[in-house]
C-alpha cells in the first residue's frame, strides 16, 4: 500500500488530519517514546509564543521609560535599555522589596509544603481507605470550594483579630495550610494512579497504616503532588488581597509590595512593570525545580524499585 | 529515587515546622505603649495613606520633635484599595490605624456613622480651611471629623495649538474671557464648543461624565433631601436638564470625544488630538503630562463655569478604634497645618486646603513648564477661592452618582441607549435603592 | 502491573475484596484500630482548618444574610427571607446570571479541550521537556496590573490591537467594551489566557501515571496516535477529568478579576453587560450599598447554584468518560 505523502492529505484532507498520519508514521512500530515530529514542536511553540507574551510585553515596558511609552501605546519587539535602572528605581523605592521578597518566599514555601502533605493525607484516605462518610464527606470538601471568597474576608478579619495574628505571617499562611482543592485534586489523582496490589503489597508485608501512607502513597503520588506544590506555590505568591488586607506595609508580601509602585495618579508603567518582571524570577526558578519533578512513568518506578 | 523522595519530605516536614515557628512570632503590626527609658511612655502611631500625601518627609519630621512618638505610615496604592480595607476593618471593628486618610468621596458614607469616628473639633484649627472644606467633614451635629488635606480646585486646561487653528485667541487669558472670566457659564461653554466642533469636525472635550461632575457639584442638595434624606433625583427636573443639557452637547451636538477617563483609548486619545478641552484639578494636571509626552500646546486657564468646582480632596481622621486619641489628634493637626502641608505641595504638588496656605509665596509662585510655564498655583488658589456651593451628600449619594456615571457611559461611550431611554434606566436603578 | 498478565483497564476502587481479619491478638487489635482510625486522624487537619477558616465564614455568612447588615453599621434586625426575596427581584440580579453563564460557558469548555490537547501534546518524549511543560504555565503568574494592561491595549474599542488588525482586513471594528457578547469574549479569552495553562498541568501530571504498557499494546493492537487518545488515554484520565471539569465549573462561576479590571469604574460595563454574580455581590456589600445582608443573600444563592450546576457537571461528566472504558476494555481482552 503506498499512502499518500503528507502535503497530500494536508491538501486534500487538511492539516489535522496531515499532523495525525505524521505522528501515526512516527510512532508506529517504535512504541510510545518515539520522538514526535516538527508539528508537536511547532505547535508548542506556537503555545508558548502565545503564553509567554504578556511576560515578555511587560518586560518590553520595563525597558523603556514612561514617555516612550505614552508615545508608543504599542511597544516595538526589540527590549530598550532602561531595565536596569528601573530595577534600581524599584529596589530603592519605598516598598521594603527585600522584606517582602523574603516574607513571600517563606508564606508560599511553608504553604506549599503543608498543602502537598496534608491534602496527600486526606486525599490518600478519601481515595484508597474505606471509612464511614467517605462520599458525603467527599462532597462537602468540595462543596466548600463553591462559596465565594469576597465575603469571608470579614469573617476571616475577625478570627485573626481576636488570635492577635494580624500584621504577623501567620495570618497569611494558616488560611492556605490545607485546601479543599489540594485534597480533591489529590483524591482524585490517587484513585487512578494508586493501585490497591501495591498497598496490599504493603499491608501484607506488616507495614502499619502510616507506613503505608509514606512508603506507597507518597512515591506515587509524586508527579500529582509536584504539581500542588507548583500550583499552591504560585497561587501563594501572587495572593494579592487577603495579605493586603491583614498584614501592614511593615511586613508585606511581594505583591503588596509591588503594588505600592501604583502609588501615583499618572502610573508610571517602566516602574510597575520593572516590580513586575522582578516579581516573576524567582517564580520562574520554581518552575525549574518543579518542572523535573514532572517524569515519565513512576508506576514503572514503583514495581522495579 | 524512593530514598531521596522520603528524605525529601522528611528535610521539606521540618523546615515547614521551624519556619513556622519563626513566623509565628515574627515581627507585627504596630504595638502600643512601652516605657521608655526616660519615663516618658514611647508610644507608636500608625497613620494610613494612599496615593500621594507627600508625607514622606513630614514624618520623621515629627517624629524628631517628639521624641517619645514613633510613627509607622502605612500606604495603600489606590484610594479604592485603601477604602476597601478601611471598610473591612471597620465591620471586624478591629485593625484601623491611629489615623486614617479618607478621600472626599466615600466620606459621606463612613460619616453616617460618625460615632465611628473622634471629634477633632479645636479652637486651635478654627476657621484653617475653606468654609467648603471643613463643611465636608462636618456632620449634622457640627462636630469636625477630619481635618481637610488637599483639595482639588478644577480650572480648564485646552490644547492651545487645536484652539488656535480653529479661529480662536489662544493665550490664557483670552480663552478665560471667551468662557466668561469670573462669570463664566456652562451655556457658554457649551456655545463654544459648538463653535469648535462646527468649525473642526473634532470633540471638543473628552468626557460627557466629567462635564456632568463639573455641572452637578454646583448644585446644593442634587440627589436626596437634606432634612428627610429622602432620594429625589428620580424626581428631579434639574438633575434631568443638566443630564439631558450635557448628553445632547456631547452626542448630538458631538462635543464628546466619548471616552471613558482612565481607560486605554482616553490615554491614546492625548497622543492623536483626540480632544481640545479638559476640566482639570491640580493632581489631573501630571496625568495629562504623563499621558501628553511629547505633545506641545497645552496650556490652562483660570476659569470656571459656574465659577468654581472642586474634585477630590482628602482628609485625616481619628477613628475611635484607636488607643491613643490624644496623640492622633495632635498628630493629626500638625500634618494638616498650613506649614506642613506647604511642605507636602512642594514634595507631591497636593493643592493645599488650608487658607493662610493659599496666600503663600511658595505656592502663588508655583509654574508649570508643561503647560506653557502657567501660574498653576495662582490659578488654582484662585479657583478654589470660587467655589461657592457645598454639595449635601448623604447616605445614598453614591450610589445614585454610581447609576448616573452608568448612565452617561451608556449614551456617551458605549452608546447603547439614546438619551431617554437611558434616563429611563436611570430612574427604575434608582427606586431600586430605596 | 505488579504481574505481566494484561493490565486492568477497569479501576473502579471498590472492586477490592474485603479480608476479614482472622484471631486478633493484641497487636493485631492495635492494627485493627490504627486501620479504624486512621482515615479520620487523616482527614482531620483539613478538617480542623477548615472549621475556623472556612466554616465560620460560611457560617457567619448564612447568618448575616438574614439580617438587615450595614457593612459600617453592623448587625440590624432579623428579616428572614427578605433579603433573599429582594435580590431575586433585581433585574441587575438575573442580568449578572446570565453573564457569569454566558462567561463560564465561554471559558471553560474551550479550556478543559484545550488543556487535555495540549497535555496529550506535552505526553510525549520531548527534548527539553521542562522548558516546555512549564512555558505553559507562565501566564498564571503575571500580575493582575500586567494582564489587565496588556488585554486592555488588545481590545481597547478604538485604540486596541485586535480592532486595528480588523480594519487592516476591512472588518467593522467590534465593540468590545459596549457589545454584550463581544465583551463576554473578551473577559473569556482573559480567563482561559490565565487558566488553560494550570489546567493542562493537571491533565499532564494524570497522563505521567497511565502505564506506557497500555500505550505499547494499543499499538501493538494496531491503534494511531488520535486512537491511542480516545481509547487509552481519556479513560485513564477519567477522575481527573471529572475533577478539572467540577473545579472549572465552581470557579467559572465566580470568576471575578477579570471582568472587574474590564473597564475603570468595575461595574461591569454601562449596561452591565458583562457583570458577574461575584461582582455584583461586591458591588451590593462594599461598593455604595454597604448592605452586607443582601451580599450575603447573593453569597449563598450563588453558592446553590454552584452545587446544582457542579452536580450535573459532575454526572455528565462521568457518565461520558465511563462510556469510552466498556469500548477499550473489549477492545483489550484476548
Amino acid at each position: 500500500m503506498s499512502a499518500p505523502s503528507i502535503p497530500v492529505i494536508q491538501q486534500t484532507a487538511g492539516r489535522g488530519a496531515a499532523r495525525a498520519a505524521a505522528n501515526r508514521r512516527k510512532s508506529k512500530g517504535a512504541g510510545s517514546d518515539r520522538r514526535p515530529g516538527w508539528v508537536t514542536y511547532a505547535i508548542l511553540t506556537l503555545v508558548i509564543l502565545i503564553s509567554a507574551y504578556p511576560l515578555y510585553f511587560a518586560f518590553l515596558l520595563a525597558t523603556s521609560d514612561s514617555g516612550t511609552i505614552a508615545q508608543n501605546p504599542i511597544p516595538s519587539l526589540i527590549p530598550r535599555g532602561e531595565f536596569f535602572t528601573n530595577v534600581e528605581r524599584v529596589l530603592s523605592a519605598d516598598i521594603h522589596f527585600w522584606k517582602a521578597l523574603w516574607n513571600s518566599v517563606i508564606v508560599s514555601t511553608v504553604t506549599a509544603v503543608s498543602v502537598v502533605f496534608f491534602s496527600t493525607l486526606a486525599g490518600y484516605s478519601f481515595a484508597k481507605l474505606r471509612f464511614k462518610g467517605r462520599g458525603p464527606l467527599l462532597v462537602f470538601v468540595v462543596a466548600t470550594t463553591a462559596v465565594p471568597t469576597q465575603l469571608g474576608i470579614v469573617p476571616l478579619f475577625i478570627v485573626m483579630s481576636e488570635l492577635g495574628w494580624t500584621g504577623k505571617l501567620i495570618a497569611v499562611i494558616v488560611p492556605g495550610m490545607v485546601t479543599a482543592f489540594g485534597v480533591f485534586w489529590m483524591t482524585q489523582y490517587l484513585e487512578g494512579a494508586l493501585p490497591y496490589e501495591l498497598i496490599e503489597a504493603a499491608r501484607v508485608d506488616g507495614a502499619s497504616m502510616i507506613r503505608t501512607f509514606w512508603h506507597v502513597a507518597l512515591p506515587a503520588a509524586r508527579p500529582a503532588a509536584a504539581m500542588l506544590g507548583l500550583f499552591s506555590f504560585v497561587g501563594s505568591w501572587t495572593n494579592f488581597f487577603w495579605p493586603f488586607i491583614v498584614l501592614g506595609p511593615s511586613n508585606p508580601t511581594l505583591p503588596v509590595a509591588v503594588q505600592l509602585l501604583q502609588a501615583t495618579y499618572f502610573k508610571d508603567m517602566s516602574l510597575i512593570m520593572a516590580g513586575v518582571t522582578l516579581s516573576v524570577i524567582p517564580l520562574v526558578i520554581v518552575f525549574i525545580f518543579a518542572g523535573r519533578q514532572l517524569v515519565a512513568g513512576i508506576m514503572q518506578g514503583a514495581v522495579k524499585g | 529515587m524512593r530514598k531521596t523522595t522520603r528524605k525529601m519530605w522528611a528535610a521539606a516536614a521540618g523546615v515547614t515546622g521551624i519556619a513556622l515557628l519563626a513566623t509565628a512570632c515574627g515581627s507585627s503590626d504596630s504595638g502600643s505603649g512601652e516605657p521608655a527609658a526616660d519615663g516618658d511612655e514611647q508610644i507608636t502611631l500608625t497613620i494610613g495613606t494612599f496615593n500621594e500625601f507627600g508625607y514622606e518627609e513630614l514624618i520623621p519630621e515629627y517624629e524628631s520633635l517628639n521624641p517619645n512618638i514613633k510613627i509607622e505610615h502605612k500606604k495603600a496604592a489606590t484610594a479604592d484599595e485603601a477604602r476597601a480595607n478601611i471598610n473591612t476593618r471597620l465591620a471586624a471593628g478591629s485593625g484601623l490605624s491611629d489615623i486614617e486618610a479618607i478621600e472626599v468621596d466615600w466620606l459621606p458614607e463612613l460619616l453616617q456613622y460618625p460615632d465611628k469616628f473622634t471629634d477633632l473639633t479645636s479652637d486651635e484649627v478654627e476657621g484653617r480651611w475653606l468654609d467648603w472644606k471643613s463643611a465636608q467633614a462636618t456632620d449634622p451635629e457640627g462636630r469636625l471629623l477630619g481635618y481637610g488635606t488637599d483639595i482639588g480646585p478644577e480650572a480648564i486646561a485646552y490644547r492651545a495649538d487645536l484652539l488656535e487653528a480653529a479661529g480662536f485667541a489662544s493665550d490664557r487669558e483670552s480663552v478665560a474671557a471667551l468662557f466668561g472670566g469670573d462669570d463664566a457659564t456652562w451655556d457658554k461653554f457649551f456655545e463654544v464648543g459648538k463653535e469648535y466642533t462646527a468649525k473642526t469636525g473634532k470633540p471638543f472635550y473628552d468626557s460627557a461624565g466629567a462635564i456632568y461632575q463639573g455641572m452637578i457639584n454646583q448644585v446644593e442638595a442634587a440627589y436626596e433631601d437634606p432634612d428627610t434624606l429622602e432620594i429625589t433625583a428620580a424626581d428631579s427636573a434639574e438633575v434631568k436638564d443638566i443630564f439631558t443639557t450635557v448628553l445632547t452637547a456631547s452626542t448630538q451636538d458631538k462635543l464628546s470625544a466619548g471616552f471613558a477617563q482612565w481607560s486605554d483609548d482616553w490615554q491614546s486619545a492625548f497622543q492623536n488630538d483626540g480632544f481640545a478641552v479638559m476640566l482639570a484639578p491640580g493632581w489631573m494636571l501630571g496625568v495629562i503630562e504623563g499621558n501628553a509626552e511629547g505633545v506641545t500646546g497645552w496650556d490652562i486657564a483660570d476659569v470656571f463655569p459656574g465659577g468654581g468646582g472642586n474634585w477630590g480632596g482628602a482628609f485625616l481622621t481619628v477613628p475611635t478604634q484607636t488607643e491613643h486619641p490624644e496623640e492622633a489628634k495632635a498628630l493629626a493637626a500638625w500634618l494638616t497645618a498650613p506649614e506642613q502641608q506647604i511642605k507636602a505641595f512642594k514634595s507631591k504638588g497636593t493643592f493645599p486646603s488650608q487658607v493662610e496656605a493659599l496666600s503663600s509665596q511658595d505656592l502663588l509662585g508655583q509654574t508649570n513648564e508643561f503647560f506653557n510655564n502657567a501660574p498653576t498655583g495662582e490659578i488654582l488658589a484662585n479657583r478654589a477661592a470660587a467655589v461657592t456651593v457645598t454639595p449635601f451628600k448623604g447616605p445614598n449619594y453614591f450610589a445614585v452618582n454610581d447609576a448616573m456615571g452608568s448612565a452617561l457611559t451608556r449614551v456617551d461611550v458605549e452608546k447603547t441607549d439614546d438619551i431617554d431611554t437611558s434616563w429611563t434606566k436611570f430612574v427604575e436603578a434608582v427606586k431600586a435603592l430605596g | 502491573m505488579v504481574t505481566s498478565t494484561t493490565p486492568k483497564l477497569d479501576r473502579r476502587p471498590s472492586r477490592s475484596p474485603d479480608r476479614e481479619p482472622r484471631r486478633l491478638g493484641f497487636g493485631q487489635r492495635l492494627g485493627r484500630w490504627d486501620v479504624k482510625l486512621s482515615p479520620y486522624l487523616y482527614i482531620s487537619p483539613f478538617f480542623i482548618l477548615f472549621a475556623i477558616v472556612g466554616m465560620f465564614p460560611l457560617l457567619y455568612t448564612a447568618w448575616v444574610s438574614m439580617h438587615q447588615w450595614h457593612l459600617i453599621g453592623g448587625q440590624g434586625e432579623f428579616v428572614g427571607m427578605e433579603n433573599f426575596l429582594h435580590v431575586l427581584q433585581q433585574p441587575p440580579f438575573w442580568k449578572a446570571l446570565r453573564n457569569t453563564f454566558s462567561i463560564f460557558l465561554l471559558s471553560s469548555v474551550p479550556q478543559v479541550l484545550l488543556a487535555i490537547t495540549i497535555a496529550a501534546v506535552l505526553d510525549a518524549n520531548l527534548r527539553a521537556k521542562t522548558f516546555w511543560r512549564m512555558g505553559v504555565l507562565l501566564p498564571f503568574v503575571v500580575a493582575p496590573v500586567a494582564v489587565s494592561l496588556i488585554f486592555g491595549k488588545l481590545f481597547a474599542d478604538q485604540s486596541g490591537l485586535i480592532n486595528a488588525v480588523l480594519g487592516g482586513i476591512g472588518i467593522e471594528p467590534i465593540r468590545w467594551h459596549a457589545d454584550v457578547l463581544a465583551s463576554h469574549v473578551a473577559i473569556s479569552s482573559m480567563v482561559n489566557f490565565r487558566w488553560i495553562g494550570y489546567n493542562t498541568l493537571i491533565f499532564l501530571a494524570a497522563m505521567q501515571a497511565v502505564p506506557r504498557e497500555l500505550y505499547e499494546a494499543a499499538i501493538l493492537d494496531g491503534a494511531g496516535r488520535l486512537r491511542q487518545f480516545f481509547s487509552v488515554t481519556v479513560p485513564m484520565l477519567r477522575p481527573t477529568i471529572i475533577f478539572v471539569v467540577v473545579t472549572s465549573t465552581i470557579g467559572g462561576l465566580q470568576i471575578f478579576d477579570e471582568p472587574r479590571l474590564f473597564d475603570q469604574f468595575g461595574l461591569g460595563g454601562g449596561d452591565r453587560q458583562w457583570m458577574t454574580v461575584t461582582m455584583y455581590l461586591y458591588e451590593i456589600g462594599w461598593g455604595s450599598q454597604k448592605s452586607f445582608g443582601r451580599a450575603a443573600a447573593v453569597a449563598w444563592i450563588l453558592f446553590i447554584i454552584i452545587l446544582v450546576i457542579g452536580l450535573i457537571n459532575f454526572s455528565i461528566t462521568r457518565r461520558i468518560a465511563s462510556d469510552s472504558a466498556p469500548k477499550s476494555r473489549r477492545k483489550q481482552k484476548r
